[in-house]
């Protein structure tokens, strides 16, 4: 089967349409980075604490704000996750401007003072009255607990009962004694269980935090990875390619980064580590297909040496839309899948994906070869755009 | 079948058979990233300055003995920084004494006389010597717990030769518990009480005119362990968590989880005379400078006691623990911490690869249904891939974890090695349409894309080698998967597709009709 038997399509007919598209774009991204909301840094670099939690019972998201306003704690960004109910959120919070070096440690305080907000009393007191939180010890704990009681085989009893906790079933939160006992454990455990112990009232899954300084060093770190990248691709398009194709795929790179950027800048995503990441690959992916299009203007120029430059660049994207088409279908495909079930941990990772995988198509159809026409017009080469 | 056929197929059963065996069982065999197995990555920065501080404080008590010994006079020994200090008021007739004094007893130390006052600094290299051992010290104490703690294969490294430590602890279930282990500086130390418990500090100092005496100090009771409150105690201490030789949980006589602790033979002594001589006073007991338990000297104590306090259990372990494996020469700060529990970990690993199958499997069909037979041969070679990025993963270990940025990576390198197939199928059928034979067509076509590929691999691998470079753990795992995958999609979109094309299409030389 084929999607474009013998294509015709007058892509280079859109020039201006694409370049007034991308601009609007581009510098309504810059204003809004600029002058507008800008861009959220993630705590990988600004510093800050992110913690997942997960509750007993559900947490309606505004009292969780109206428990951070009573704390004074201002108010951290919240991310409830949908499959979860109100059950499981991811909290996160920068870095205050730090004063003294004493405050070197303030995302973890920060972060010890979010999960004691949310702590409910009833488990403060349990925990005051000497008993241990089930949904929170380890299986150290737990064994030196039942060890006085149940001699033997105390240690698999207690990874049993963690086991079954970090199971699937449950993901880090056991909500009563009951769940314990459908789950195969002594109806005796259980009952030592019930006096010794309580099911706390949420578990932390994930905590990150990272201090300024760690934080200014991410950020150094991936500004350097990305000016190396970037000058690398430069040194093989360089290497690669006659200065006008060259020049062309470098502005098409930019574009796809500010493109990207921009559209960054109207999410409520923040750009962290993974997001870096991806811009990256997608600069590589879009790249290659600038090449693979380019490859072929340059051989067409041989080949039809009678035609018009642009109806050149017109079937030489009619003659790989074919791979581009395929190729951004196969890599979306697999993007996408990991955008709706890689979870949560991965999704901006997945989202910064898919939308390069879009933009990267685009711009090596819509702005790679208009840039490379508009080259010709302007500087008119004297020996051609034939290598 | 041709001889240089047979070749490449046993080279690629080989690479097959090589790969299984790398990768299999991958339970064992493939390493997971922190972020899939749960656990724990502390980067902590010890303030050396603390150990530089505590070093300048034994040498003035040390200096000041000297001089009373050799009669010397001074009216006090300042100190005036983490690193230096001043003999104030000497009398300039012995200044040639305590210069020889200072020359042979405290060679790290620079000094210089003006007038009365003679002003001592540490030396450069011994400011260095020691910040340095300082953080050797601690990541010795650091791996002492984390040993007692029993936890698999934890690493602890120092980063380069600065100041941090990185610790990561695999399959760790309770974070908080092991980040108040590795932090204390657990300095225990066994004090005389001379007053209090006050409510403040001017309750406390009434009597005394509201001045702290040259020999004591003010510390507060651990509002954890006792009533709280404001204390006087000496500054000496007779014994202190350096000398102890065990320490262990225990119960004292009403049940209670208490700590005991044994103490090397010489401070045995020190402690048995100590006690004698201070008879029904109160003495403390210090952990990093906050009272846990205050107690009347009863009787007279050897080398064993108990500490007491309102401990659980699991604390009295902790301190226990702790205590065992020595203090930590300076304080530590956590600069960054990411911990993640095991339920997100297998949630993730579970994510993670039915994202993979789901990819895996769109991308099949779609190969399967747009290139029909030459659809499966992309299959098989994307098959290969698969296998060769664990083989290579199993191979490398614990060099290269496989973190859920690294699945995504084997899911990118499923999109993206089908482009290589991509790029040739599509040659082919030109070259087909063109009227050219199967063989010819086939021929034609790997070649002609072959430098297209090649090209576009180039430019994914140079930003993934500098992700590497540059990233920290989970990131890098993404560019190693990234890296091998495509690099090996070189190896199976090229060389085993043409070889299977070779072996289907050479029994039936006459064919007309490729399915692509």
């Amino acid at each position: 089967m084929q999607i474009f038997k013998q294509p015709h399509f007058k892509f280079m007919k859109y020039k201006y349409i694409a370049f007034a598209f991308s601009g609007i774009i581009i510098i309504s991204g810059i204003i809004n980075i600029t002058k507008g909301k800008g861009l959220t840094g993630g705590i990988d670099f600004t510093g800050g604490t992110l913690v997942q939690i997960r509750f007993k019972n559900p947490y309606p998201i505004a009292d969780l704000r109206q428990a951070f306003r009573d704390a004074e704690l201002g108010s951290p960004r919240l991310q409830r996750l949908e499959e979860e109910g109100e059950r499981e959120y991811i909290i996160r919070t920068t870095s205050p401007e730090l004063e003294t070096e004493q405050d070197q440690e303030a995302h973890e305080i920060m972060g010890n003072r979010i999960v004691d907000v949310l702590t409910k009393g009833e488990d403060r007191s349990a925990l005051a009255r000497g008993l241990a939180d089930l949904n929170n010890i380890d299986t150290d704990e737990l064994t030196s607990i039942l060890l006085p009681s149940f001699p033997e085989n105390t240690q698999e009893i207690a990874s049993m009962i963690i086991n079954l906790r970090e199971s699937d079933d449950f993901k880090g939160i056991i909500e009563n004694y009951d769940q314990l006992l459908e789950a195969g454990i002594d109806q005796k455990v259980v009952d030592f269980l019930k006096e010794k112990t309580f099911m706390g009232s949420l578990s932390v899954k994930r905590r990150e935090s990272v201090g300024p300084q760690v934080g200014s060093e991410l950020k150094t770190r991936a500004t350097q990875a990305t000016i190396w990248a970037l000058i690398g691709m430069l040194i093989y398009i360089g290497l690669r390619f006659k200065f006008a194709y060259g020049v062309s795929a470098i502005l098409t790179l930019a574009h796809d980064v500010l493109f990207t950027l921009s559209i960054f800048s109207f999410t409520n995503r923040e750009i962290n580590l993974p997001v870096i990441a991806a811009v990256l690959t997608i600069v590589g992916y879009s790249l290659n297909d600038t090449i693979v299009i380019f490859d072929r203007v340059r051989d067409n120029i041989k080949a039809m040496r009678k035609h018009h430059f642009e109806d050149i660049l017109n079937t030489s994207l009619n003659q790989t839309l074919s791979r581009t088409v395929i190729t951004s279908g196969t890599t979306f495909l697999t993007v996408f899948a990991l955008f709706v079930f890689g979870g949560e941990v991965i999704n901006d990772f997945a989202f910064t994906m898919i939308i390069g995988v879009i933009i990267g198509t685009y711009s090596s159809i819509y702005q790679s070869c208009p840039l490379l026409f508009f080259w010709n017009k302007i500087f008119k080469p004297k020996k051609g755009m034939g290598k | 079948m041709k001889k240089n056929l047979r070749w490449k197929v046993i080279l690629v059963l080989i690479v097959i058979g090589l790969a299984i065996f790398l990768a299999y069982p991958p339970g064992e065999k493939i390493h997971l990233g922190l972020d899939l197995e749960g656990g724990m990555h502390l980067v902590l920065e010890v303030i050396t300055e603390d150990a530089l501080s505590i070093e300048t404080d034994q040498e003035i008590l040390r200096l000041e003995e000297e001089l009373k010994k050799k009669k010397l006079e001074y009216k006090i020994v300042a100190k005036e920084g983490i690193s230096r200090f001043s003999i104030q008021e000497i009398n300039p007739a012995q200044e040639r004494e305590i210069s020889d004094l200072l020359d042979d007893n405290f060679r790290d130390w620079n000094y210089s006389v003006t007038g009365s006052t003679v002003s001592v600094s540490l030396k450069p290299a011994a400011v260095n010597y020691l910040k340095d051992l300082s953080v050797k010290q601690a990541q010795e104490t650091i791996q002492n717990r984390v040993d007692e703690l029993g936890l698999a294969e934890p690493t602890i490294q120092r980063q380069g030769t600065g100041n941090r430590i990185i610790v990561e602890l695999p399959g760790v279930e309770n974070p908080d518990r092991i980040k108040n282990i590795i932090k204390t500086t657990a300095l225990l130390e066994w004090r005389l009480v001379l007053g209090g418990p006050a409510p403040d500090q001017e309750t406390l100092l009434r009597d005394l005119g509201g001045e702290i005496p040259p020999d004591q100090e003010v510390l507060k009771g651990d509002p954890e362990r006792t009533e709280g409150g404001y204390y006087l105690v000496s500054k000496v201490a007779p014994v202190t968590g350096q000398d102890l030789i065990n320490a262990r949980r225990s119960v004292d006589e009403w049940n209670n989880p208490a700590v005991l602790f044994t103490l090397n033979a010489e401070a045995g002594r020190r402690f048995y005379k100590f006690t004698s001589d201070n008879l029904n006073k109160p003495l403390s007991i210090i952990l990093d400078g906050k009272i846990q338990e205050v107690a009347t000297i009863r009787d007279r104590i050897p080398d064993r006691g108990v500490i007491h306090g309102t401990f659980t259990v699991e604390q009295a372990e902790d301190l226990a623990l702790i205590l065992r494996a020595g203090p930590l020469p300076a304080t530590v700060k956590y600069l960054e911490e990411r911990s993640i529990g095991p339920s997100l970990g297998k949630d993730s690993i579970r994510k993670g690869l039915s994202s993979m199958v789901i990819a895996l499997i769109l991308v099949i069909v779609f190969m399967v249904f747009y290139y029909r037979l030459s659809g499966f041969n992309a299959v098989a070679a994307l098959t290969l891939n698969i296998l060769i990025i664990m083989g290579i993963l199993g191979y490398l270990g614990e060099n290269a974890v496989l973190t859920l940025p690294g699945i995504a990576g084997i899911i990118l390198t499923i999109g993206m090695a089908v482009d290589a197939n991509v790029l040739v199928f599509e040659r082919i059928r030109e070259e087909l349409s063109s009227g050219k034979n199967v063989w010819s067509s086939i021929a034609s076509g790997f070649s002609r894309a072959f430098r297209t590929i090649l090209d576009a691999n180039v430019t994914t691998i140079i930003a993934a080698i500098f992700l590497f470079q540059f990233g920290t753990g989970p990131i890098r795992g993404f560019a190693v998967t990234l890296i091998i995958g495509i690099t090996a999609s070189m190896f199976t979109a090229v060389f085993v597709s043409r070889l299977i094309f070779d072996l289907t299409q050479s029994r039936k030389k006459k064919r007309e009709k490729l399915s692509i």
